[in-house]
């Protein structure tokens, strides 16, 4: 019998019952997009950020513990220690190796132009391509984490090209100061050797790049004397946003708990991800390029708390709709209840009726808004970030706990409105 | 002991007597009319005896249990088991057949058996209109539905609120009728009715006016004498 009267309500009023559905549907859709959007942004915001560069420095212990000390500026000769090239491969080793989307090693020496001017050449990946120790290849370089860089005249330094061993690119001003160009060939002493490069690029930087030279790592190496070393490691990682357990661990990693240190070391924060390169790089210390870091931190919570408020705010617009909709309805079906209580229906009988047709209209509205949600997800996806957004399956629970916490608090004005009716007052106008 | 007592009932909505001090016994059994103009008090009345009203003052003795004290909950569960309504507007639920608007009762009672409900039609003269919408049933069909909902949990008093009030002479016989067979089967029942014709084919013909028992006659069956 009740599922008789069940299925009477939504034959009988599948009007009624499509708009409480519809306005569930509505809210449940926007609740997907956004918590999808929100769960997949963290992602594509750091990708968009790896434009802006290398989020992650490797430097020698050493360098580090000088640097700090004496804050010695970037260019200045305090470097005595090196990195080893042949530990390079075992970053992407790593706990978190799928999180680092490219790196490149650098090292620096002085040179001299033939017009006697002293110049800094630095030697480093520009797509290089190597063989990883697990067995799989990857192509990196600055010509990834340089996005900025423009390139005026000529064009990237192509490693993988036959007779690019003595190429180099040359910063702008630099070039312009001494008239070089791209096709050029420039001849330098460094190490009291000469070389004769050939100019690939001009690059535009905007900082002081501009006045120095990239060069082949190798060939640098020669240069500086310093075969198979490296002055410091760039690396541009995909990473979470600190919290306060990054605070604790940024302190002392051993200070942590062991469960701490497992959620800690288990989790994308860029310190984590800078301990396990020193594990992998020997007297290395790895530390975050803090305004990258701090700014895309920056950028996700507030992206995620928009998107929050925006899931809240539609909840609660649904919720108000339901509340309208359901009200009316037990209006509009004052006689039919007040009729039922009295044949002898209880409160709770009656309201576990109207709850239950409430409880199928919502399941019914949520798997529209799911769907109708996850298009809105693309719809964003392709027009803010000119990607899909992938399908969390996890959405689904919390859409699905949502709707029906949002359906219940919506219906509890209608519920206390029904508890209140007496059958005298609506059968007999008392 | 009577079936249903009432003793110096009272009812007040504010500052308004709407019954005063209304005394009445129902024997088991019993056909009892009640009739007035309208703002005497019937309604009011028939809501306190049916169990959806209580009394601001005074004893209602149903079976020997005053129900004017029981709690909300103990007053549903007295009309689910001791009461079957008959109203003028029928009060049907309007996406149910007539099968299932009678199930509904026993639904709520007890356990809803399709052939006891379809017995309750066929003793009002519906069993062939079972499957059909109230909307699809005349005035009178649709009363008659209401009375088998009544006597479906077989009530011990059955209460009728202008059961004729809605429907033509053809229709208002047939209802007739229908009480006329329940009483002679030994249903007790109470009608609220503007209808003398109505009226006076009860055992006992009660007058409201102003809240009060006017008169309260018994029929030419009886002995016409006039009570009070």
């Amino acid at each position: 019998m009740f599922f008789r009267m069940i299925k009477g309500a939504f034959t009988r009023q599948w009007k009624k019952m499509l708009m409480i559905a519809l306005t569930i549907a509505l809210g449940a859709s926007l609740a997907t997009a956004m918590l999808n959007v929100m769960m997949d942004v963290g992602d594509k915001v750091n990708q968009e950020l790896k434009t802006y560069g290398a989020n992650i420095n490797v430097v020698p212990k050493t360098s580090s513990v000088v640097d700090n000390l004496y804050e010695v500026e970037e260019g200045e000769d305090a470097n005595t220690a090196y990195l080893l090239e042949s530990e390079l491969g075992n970053i992407k080793t790593i706990f978190w190796a799928f999180n680092i989307v490219d790196f490149a090693p650098f090292i620096s020496t002085s040179a001299e132009l033939s017009s006697g001017e002293e110049v800094k050449i630095n030697g480093t990946w520009f797509n290089h391509h190597m063989d990883l120790p697990t067995g799989e290849s990857l192509d990196t370089g600055i010509q990834n984490l340089r996005t900025w860089w423009d390139v005026t005249d000529g064009s990237w330094l192509n490693e993988q090209q036959a007779g690019s061993e003595n190429s180099v690119m040359v910063g702008s001003v630099l070039a312009e100061r001494a008239g070089i160009k791209a096709g050029d060939t420039i001849n330098v002493n460094a190490g009291g050797k000469d070389y004769s490069l050939t100019v690939a690029g001009i690059y535009s930087s905007g900082d002081d790049a501009d006045e120095q030279i990239y060069g082949i790592m190798d060939m640098v190496q020669e240069m500086a004397d310093k075969d198979g070393y490296l002055s410091n490691i760039e690396v541009s990682a995909i990473t979470t946003p600190d919290n306060e357990l990054v605070i604790k661990a940024a302190k002392d990693p051993g200070s942590l708990t062991i469960s701490q240190y497992e959620t800690w070391y288990c989790t994308a924060y860029v310190s984590s991800i800078c301990y396990q390169i020193q594990e992998v790089i020997t007297d290395s210390v790895a530390s975050p390029v803090r305004q990258v870091a701090d700014s895309e931190g920056a950028i996700l919570e507030k992206t995620e708390l928009l998107m929050l408020l925006i899931t809240v705010l539609s909840l609660v617009g649904s919720a108000l709709g339901i509340t309208n909709l359901v009200t009316a309805s037990v209006m509009e079906r004052s006689n039919e209840i007040g009729l039922l209580k009295a044949v002898g229906a209880r409160d709770s009988a009656i309201s576990g009726l109207v709850l239950t047709e409430i409880v199928i209209t919502g399941i019914f509205g949520a798997v529209i808004g799911y769907f109708a949600g996850f298009g809105f997800a693309q719809i964003i996806g392709h027009t803010v970030f000119g990607s899909a957004i992938e399908m969390k399956p996890f959405v689904i629970p919390i859409v699905a706990v949502l709707v029906v916490i949002v359906t219940l608090a919506g219906s509890i004005p209608a519920i206390r409105m029904l508890l209140r009716l007496r059958p005298a007052e609506v059968l007999h106008g008392r | 002991m009577s079936l249903l007592e009432l003793k110096n009932i009272t009812k007040r909505y504010g500052n308004l007597k709407a019954l005063d001090n209304v005394n009445l016994k129902v024997e088991q059994g019993e056909w009892v009319a009640i009739m007035g103009p309208s703002g005497s008090g019937k309604s009011t009345l028939m809501n306190i005896i049916g169990c959806m009203d209580k009394p601001t003052e005074g004893e209602v003795l149903l079976d020997g249990a005053d129900i004017a004290k029981v709690s909300d909950k103990e007053l549903t569960a007295i009309r689910r088991d001791k009461i079957g309504l008959v109203f003028q507007q029928f009060h049907l639920v309007n996406y149910l057949t007539a099968l299932e608007n009678v199930m509904v009762s026993q639904y709520y009672h007890s356990i809803p058996d399709e052939e006891e409900a379809l017995m309750a039609l066929e003793r009002v003269g519906l069993k062939d209109r079972a499957k059909h919408l109230p909307s699809q049933l005349s005035g009178g069909e649709q009363q008659r539905v209401c009375i088998a909902r009544a006597l479906i949990n077989h009530p011990e008093i059955i209460l009728a609120d202008e059961p004729t009030g809605n429907l033509d002479e053809a229709n208002e016989n047939i209802v007739l009728d229908i009480f006329r067979q329940l009483h002679k089967e030994g249903a007790t029942l109470v009608v609220v009715t503007h209808d003398p014709e109505v009226g006076e084919i009860a055992e006992r013909l009660i007058i409201l006016e102003h809240g009060v028992i006017k008169s309260e006659t018994k029929s030419s069956a009886a002995d016409d004498a006039v009570i009070k």
